[in-house]
């Protein structure tokens, strides 16, 4: 059972890197406009000219 | 038939793929820069136009920017054309073609685009003017604006949501393994270094997402009424105080788990309360954003957008034909009719010349005109009724929610439970003190109100959605509860039960003084009548454009040369060859019709409106009324069916209110009553404890929606009514009310079953946690059962939405 020390941490970890990540991408404001990024995936990504 | 190609409206006969310049323009722009995908993949709506206007907008752009440290500047416009992904991909992919944009970035939700560029101010606006010229009118918001939403819906509740999510879900790890550790197989090191991990976990999780109950439950405290959060802030604090007593001593039960649950439950509900409050927030805000923010005024012969609030005495507003005034003032040049329907309720259009007063709100109708600004916003007519308001709002006793009356009577009841428990097991059963307070800890634990806290937000929010699909904006939740014990409906006239238009009902041959009544579908074939479409069609005066609908369906020749003359406030004159016709009034058709003719029918056509129409050889009268909406009949049958007093309550003449009341087999009906007077005669059936909704639009019903229990508006209304009503329908259908009265019936009876649900199991399990059998995995399995139980049970509002 010893290898619980180890493993236990270790998943911890992981889930909070997700958690952090997940409280990041809310405070960069991705969670706003649901609807928009639900069409935006769509979206042809092409080279931008500037005219 | 053929259309637009970049607005999509119909096009007339000698045009050929554009209906105007200014679409032809606008379908360069995107063709050449390469983004005619757009047309491809756009979902066009009926609703919106797409023509780009001509005459630009103008404001003050330097009062909407914010400018950065590298004199960046960004700006953030409302664009309310915006419904679909391809406007969204089409208006930032321009932008970024741009040379000197920085960035673009739509919020379709919204309907928000923040631009960022490089460069002087003029270079935005030649940015905000290419989005006008492809159709998408820009329009500036104020940065205070955009703050106070960021205030207002904070991601806090989400965050904390997902950090107790996390919790939940991390916890749950040890916790299984101890839940099923029936024989003790767990060595008691490893036990306590599970229970140490569980708790390095939940303390944070609690500190962080438990603070939402603690600070409410705090103020709520202060102010003297103690809420639900108090009862949920004292259950998670003692199971955590035992819980780490347990850890400390490797005790059997600790409790990390169920209040990390507990916290996980009871946000999922405020979440969902949240998110509601949102969605009608962003409805709510475009509509408000979009009606008379703004007054187009001239400074130093500039015309400049002016948001309504910066207004001042002295200022000249120039009103296009069509447009809203935006402030109370006086007219000094141009002559016009005005359209007062919203604010006193009449719908016979009013002629205006240099020197007369002009309300706010009220709709300009014919030529353009220039107003001077008499008052200050704070001393017009609108802001006196905003007072009146004020003065009601102030009085009004506030609704006790189902929910809040419910736990009036639950929290003591529980801790008065949980603290004899303490009592019986301590003094009684000898235990130690710690046991005895797991044992009553267990008890609150088990009792708090996990289900009870979805039970309404999950209701609410479903129906709150589904009202939204089918047009109707709820904007406060207690709105569902309190449909429920209506006892009288009071309607507005004009706009509310009528369309507020005039609709042709009659033609009458008067030549030679003679009365004969025309069969409406007679008059196809008959010249005059063809020629009479051709001369009214130039009208934006209410009657000709009702004359010009009517007309459009039975003649046949719509393409008349002639020569039209149009006399503001008589009506309009044409020529064809040595033919003269005429249409308006009495006198400017040069008729000498006496109405006492037809005195049996005297009365019935004072109420009316009219208008008369000379040819060469013949004259005619049309005979207008306004048209009572489709569907009234229904709703009225189906409020008497409900027990519901309905009454009708207008500002206009008596004798139109009683034919609109006979028409709609109304009994009880007030006629010219002002603003106050409405709001007295409901505040006198609210006296004797009647629940009143009040159905109205104009700005003369404003107190009376107020006063009302419930109001209901309509999209058309003036802001004013619209901001103050709990509802308001999109469309102006009634039928609409008659969804909502049955809808929030069925919502309302899932509620109650919701909190029966969560009653019950309370009830049941209450007895084991007073006896000492609630363990952890009971708790966390009653908690996440009944919760689960109430979701699908409101799960039933989805199906039962097809009435």
């Amino acid at each position: 059972m010893n290898v619980l020390i180890f493993l236990i941490p270790l998943t911890l970890i992981m889930s909070l890197l997700g958690l952090l990540a997940f409280l990041w991408c809310t405070k960069n404001k991705q969670y706003d406009d649901l609807d928009g990024s639900s069409k935006r995936i769509l979206f042809d990504d092409d080279n931008i000219k500037k005219s | 038939m053929k259309k637009c190609l970049h607005c999509e409206n119909p096009l007339l006969n000698n045009q050929i793929n554009f209906c105007c310049d200014g679409c032809e323009a606008g379908y360069n722009i995107i063709n050449n820069s390469g983004l005619s995908n757009y047309y491809l993949n756009r979902i066009t709506d009926s609703k919106i136009s797409l023509k780009p206007e001509l005459n630009q907008e103008d404001f003050v752009i330097e009062d909407y920017c914010q400018i950065s440290n590298t004199n960046l500047k960004t700006i953030n416009l409302v664009i309310p054309a915006i419904n679909c992904g391809a406007c969204v991909w089409l208006i930032e992919n321009l932008l970024k073609r741009q040379e000197s944009v920085v960035n673009a970035r739509v919020n379709l939700t919204q309907k928000i685009l923040e631009l960022t560029w490089r460069g002087e101010f003029d270079v935005g606006k030649n940015l905000i003017n290419l989005i006008n010229n492809i159709g998408y009118k820009a329009l500036p918001i104020e940065e205070g604006y955009i703050k106070e939403i960021e205030q207002k819906f904070n991601n806090q509740i989400f965050k904390a949501l997902a950090v107790a999510g996390f919790g939940v879900g991390n916890i749950m790890l040890f916790s299984f393994a101890l839940w099923f550790d029936s024989n003790n197989e767990i060595s008691g090191i490893t036990r306590q270094f599970l229970y140490i991990l569980s708790s390095i976990i939940a303390l944070p999780v609690i500190i962080y997402s438990g603070r939402i109950f603690f600070i409410s439950a705090y103020r709520s405290t202060i102010k003297g009424f103690p809420n639900m959060d108090l009862a949920i802030s004292i259950a998670i604090f003692l199971a955590t105080i035992v819980s780490i007593i347990q850890t400390y001593r490797i005790g059997s039960d600790i409790y990390f788990d169920s209040v990390v649950m507990l916290i996980f439950f009871l946000l999922i509900g405020r979440y969902l309360d949240f998110k509601a409050r949102k969605k009608i927030f962003n409805i709510t805000s475009e509509f408000s954003l979009l009606q008379t923010t703004f007054g187009r005024v001239e400074i130093e012969g500039r015309v400049t957008l002016v948001p309504s609030k910066k207004l001042k005495k002295d200022m000249v507003l120039i009103v296009a034909s069509g447009e809203k005034i935006a402030c109370d003032g006086e007219i000094i040049e141009g002559e016009t009719i005005i359209n007062n329907s919203l604010i006193s309720g009449e719908i016979i259009p009013q002629n205006v010349k240099i020197g007369e007063q002009v309300f706010g709100g009220s709709i300009n109708n014919g030529n353009p005109i220039k107003v001077k600004i008499t008052k200050n916003l704070n001393d017009s007519l609108l802001s006196k009724i905003i007072d009146i308001i004020a003065k009601i709002e102030f009085k009004k006793n506030t609704y006790v929610r189902i929910a809040d009356n419910f736990s009036k009577y639950y929290t003591p009841a529980v801790h008065l439970i949980a603290f004899l428990t303490f009592i019986y097991w301590f003094f009684y059963q000898n235990d130690l003190w710690d046991v005895a307070l797991m044992k009553a800890t267990a008890v609150l634990i088990i009792t708090c109100p996990c289900a009870l806290a979805l039970a309404i937000p999950i209701a609410q929010s479903l129906a709150i959605a589904n009202f939204v699909k089918n047009g109707i904006i709820i904007k406060n939740g207690e709105v569902l509860e309190k449909l429920e014990k209506i006892d009288y409906v009071i309607f507005d006239k004009t706009g509310s039960i009528t369309i507020g238009e005039p609709d042709l009902v009659g033609v009458y041959d008067i030549t030679n003084q003679q009365f004969i009544q025309l069969n409406l579908d007679d008059l196809t074939h008959q010249k005059n009548f063809s020629i009479a479409y051709n001369i009214a069609k130039f009208s934006t005066h209410p009657i000709a454009k009702s004359l010009t609908k009517f007309l459009e369906k039975h003649v046949d020749n719509k393409d008349y040369k002639l020569k039209t003359e149009l006399h503001q406030g008589s009506g309009i004159s044409a020529n064809i060859g040595v033919d003269s016709y005429y249409i308006g009034n009495k006198e400017f058709c040069n008729i000498d019709f006496k109405f006492d003719k037809i005195h049996h029918k005297q009365d019935d056509f004072q109420s009316e409106l009219s208008c008369f129409f000379s040819s060469a050889d013949h004259q005619y009268l049309f005979m207008f009324k306004d048209k009572i909406k489709e569907n009234c009949h229904e709703l009225i049958e189906f409020l008497q069916e409900q027990n519901k007093k309905i009454i009708l309550l207008s500002g206009d003449k008596k004798i139109e209110v009683e034919r609109i009341a006979k028409l709609t087999k109304i009994n009880q009906y007030y006629w010219q009553k002002n603003p106050v007077e409405k709001a007295e005669i409901i505040q006198n059936l609210k006296n004797n404890g009647n629940k009143i909704l009040m159905i109205g639009d104009g700005l003369n019903d404003a107190p009376s929606l107020a006063l009302a229990d419930i109001s209901l508006s309509f999209a058309k209304a003036v802001d004013l009514s619209q901001n103050i009503a709990d509802i308001l329908i999109e469309s102006d259908k009634l039928s609409a009310v008659i969804y909502l009265m049955k809808f929030s019936k069925i919502t309302f009876k899932v509620m109650k079953q919701n909190l029966g649900i969560a009653l019950i199991y309370n009830v049941l399990a209450v007895p084991f946690a007073i006896a000492g059998y609630i363990v952890p995995l009971l708790a966390a399995i009653a908690m996440s059962s009944s919760s689960l139980l109430v979701t699908v049970n409101s799960l039933k509002l989805n199906y039962k939405n097809k009435l």
